[in-house]
């Protein structure tokens, strides 16, 4: 098996690790550096579970070599926010009730951050299409889509 | 979970070391793109190279040049999204960023890139599923079996191509150039594609395809993609259609073109369509409904995919047709 020394750069900080060369980027957050917040779901790019950001870009962690992204920046979801000070996107996901298991959580909170990103200010449609590789098994995607155009500043909607 | 098998990667940072690591290793090696393809075939076992060359650290590869004077050519590095959300070619090759903005997610579509996207595996329900299911269910004769499940008896596999890209650089009459060490060769589209869900492409192992480009003479077409699927969005096609025409000043059909995807183990043009609607006025229901009749009776859909009859695919194919037809003579591109 062949080894090989990665340096990436993970929520800010530099981390180093001997990796094999087959090893995916999920694989290396997960098991080598211990950031379990990123999600291991369907392991072939179909449920966005595994998300993350390279360079503010969302990426699928479960479809990308660790090896093959070199000297690009990792944000995790470890990054996005620490207890006592989450960022306004995870707030608007707590006081929109936008979540239920939380097990998609991670992904679309990052997905979310990267169209915002691209769209300060999306529409309703923006923001499905901005998630469209996300899925969320629990809440019907209505409350998701209302947290992350509450967080981009939309007017709180009366139902 | 379902681990990667093990590889040794190699990262070139030039296009000679690219194709140098393709002729040392040829058919135990494999190039990575933007992987979403190939990683998943190599965590279901579609694919055992021992050698993957990845293509991220070759430079010049990502490029998208597009004016109406010099035509468009398109870096075979270049992602779908940076296509898709092009605004020259848009302007000018509208059928392609309707096309790429059809594919997956944005997500997806920021990974993926034009070359992964064309040199897509072919696709059955009984191919890609992980190595446990296929042994379960009994390999096939597209990967360590001996029979096709779908059409017993067939020598041929008639996995799906199901790429939504093809089609529309088809109907633009595209070429693509193929690079090895043994020099460059240039391949009309429509000639790259084989008939064979097994071999598909007229690509050696040692080749790598390096660009797209399209003549500025195909400039401000009109365009439509349809592509039938499940969902809205992430799902492949189980059936597109792209067309392109010129509409007139009075209103004629003109270079019309139209081209199928993901009903039959390759993308294609709809041949004598071109002819048909020559000079015939864009209203003409009677020369649309030929060509719509043409397209349904050329596509081939087998019982690839467990998600929608052949016999529905293929009259969506016609009515994709008759309306891709009708909007174009209709509006604008
Ligand atoms: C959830 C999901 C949904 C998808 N939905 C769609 C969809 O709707 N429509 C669609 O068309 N596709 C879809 N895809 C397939 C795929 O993501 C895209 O087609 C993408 O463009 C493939 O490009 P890539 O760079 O990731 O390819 P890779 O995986 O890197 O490569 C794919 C194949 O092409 C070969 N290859 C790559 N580049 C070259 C080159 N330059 N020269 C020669 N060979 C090369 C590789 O060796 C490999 O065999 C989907 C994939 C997933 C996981
Ligand atoms: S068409 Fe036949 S040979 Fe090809 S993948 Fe499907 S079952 Fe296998």
């Amino acid at each position: 098996m062949q080894k090989e020394a990665l340096r990436l750069r993970v929520n800010g900080s530099l981390r180093e690790a001997l990796v094999p060369h087959h090893r995916s980027l999920l694989d290396f957050l997960r098991d080598d550096l211990e950031l379990t917040g990123t999600k291991r779901g369907c392991d072939d790019g179909s449920c966005g579970a595994c998300t993350v950001l390279l360079d503010g870009c969302s990426r699928l962690s479960c479809i990308t070599l660790a090896h093959g992204v070199p000297g690009r920046s990792v944000t995790t979801i470890e990054g996005a926010g620490q207890p006592g000070r989450l960022s306004d996107l995870q707030l608007a996901f707590i006081s929109e009730g936008g979540l239920q298991c939380g097990f998609c959580t991670p992904g679309m909170v990052l997905a979310a951050g990267a169209l915002l990103q691209r769209i300060p200010h999306p529409s309703e449609e923006q923001v499905r299409e901005g998630l469209s590789n996300n899925s969320c098994r629990c809440t019907g995607y209505g409350r998701i889509v209302q947290a992350v155009r509450r967080a981009a500043g939309a007017p709180e909607e009366t139902p | 979970m379902i681990g990667l098998p093990s590889f040794r990667l190699h990262r070139p940072t030039s296009i000679e070391e690219a194709v140098g690591l393709l002729a040392e290793h040829r058919d135990d090696a494999k190039l990575l793109a933007g992987g979403t393809d190939l990683l998943v075939n190599l965590r279901h076992g579609l694919a055992t190279p021992s050698h993957i060359v990845s293509l991220a650290e070759v430079p010049g590869l990502d490029r998208i040049d597009c004016s109406p004077e010099h035509g468009l050519t398109i870096g075979a590095l270049s992602t779908l999204e940076s296509l898709a959300t092009h605004p020259g070619v848009e302007e000018s090759f509208p059928v392609v960023v309707r096309a790429a903005r059809t594919i997956s997610g944005p997500t997806l579509r920021a990974m993926g890139t034009v070359g992964g996207n064309l040199c897509l595996d072919t696709r059955c329900h009984w191919y890609n599923q992980s190595f446990f299911w296929r042994q379960a269910c009994g390999f096939c004769l597209k990967k360590d079996g001996t029979a096709c499940h779908v059409a017993p008896g067939s020598s041929l596999c008639w996995a799906a191509y199901s790429g939504d890209l093809a089609p529309a650089f088809l109907v633009l009459g595209a070429e693509i150039k193929l690079l090895s060490v043994r020099g460059e060769r240039r391949v009309p589209l429509d000639r790259f594609f084989l008939d064979d869900g097994l071999r598909k492409f007229d690509m050696a192992s040692d080749e790598l395809l390096t660009q797209v480009c399209v003549s500025a003479t195909r400039a401000h077409l009109r365009g439509v993609y349809s592509k039938l699927r499940i969902r809205g969005a992430l799902d492949y096609p189980l059936a597109g259609v792209a067309a392109a025409a010129r509409i007139a000043g009075g209103g004629t059909f003109h270079e019309a073109a139209l081209a199928l995807t993901a009903v039959g183990p390759r993308p294609f043009l709809v041949e004598g369509a071109t002819e048909i609607l020559e000079g015939l006025r864009a209203n003409d229901e009677d020369a649309i409904e030929r060509v719509a009749h043409l397209a349904r009776r050329l596509s081939n859909p087998m019982n690839t995919t467990w998600a929608m009859q052949p016999a529905y695919r293929r009259l969506r194919v016609g009515l994709f047709a008759r309306d891709a037809l009708r909007e174009m003579g209709e509006r604008g591109p």
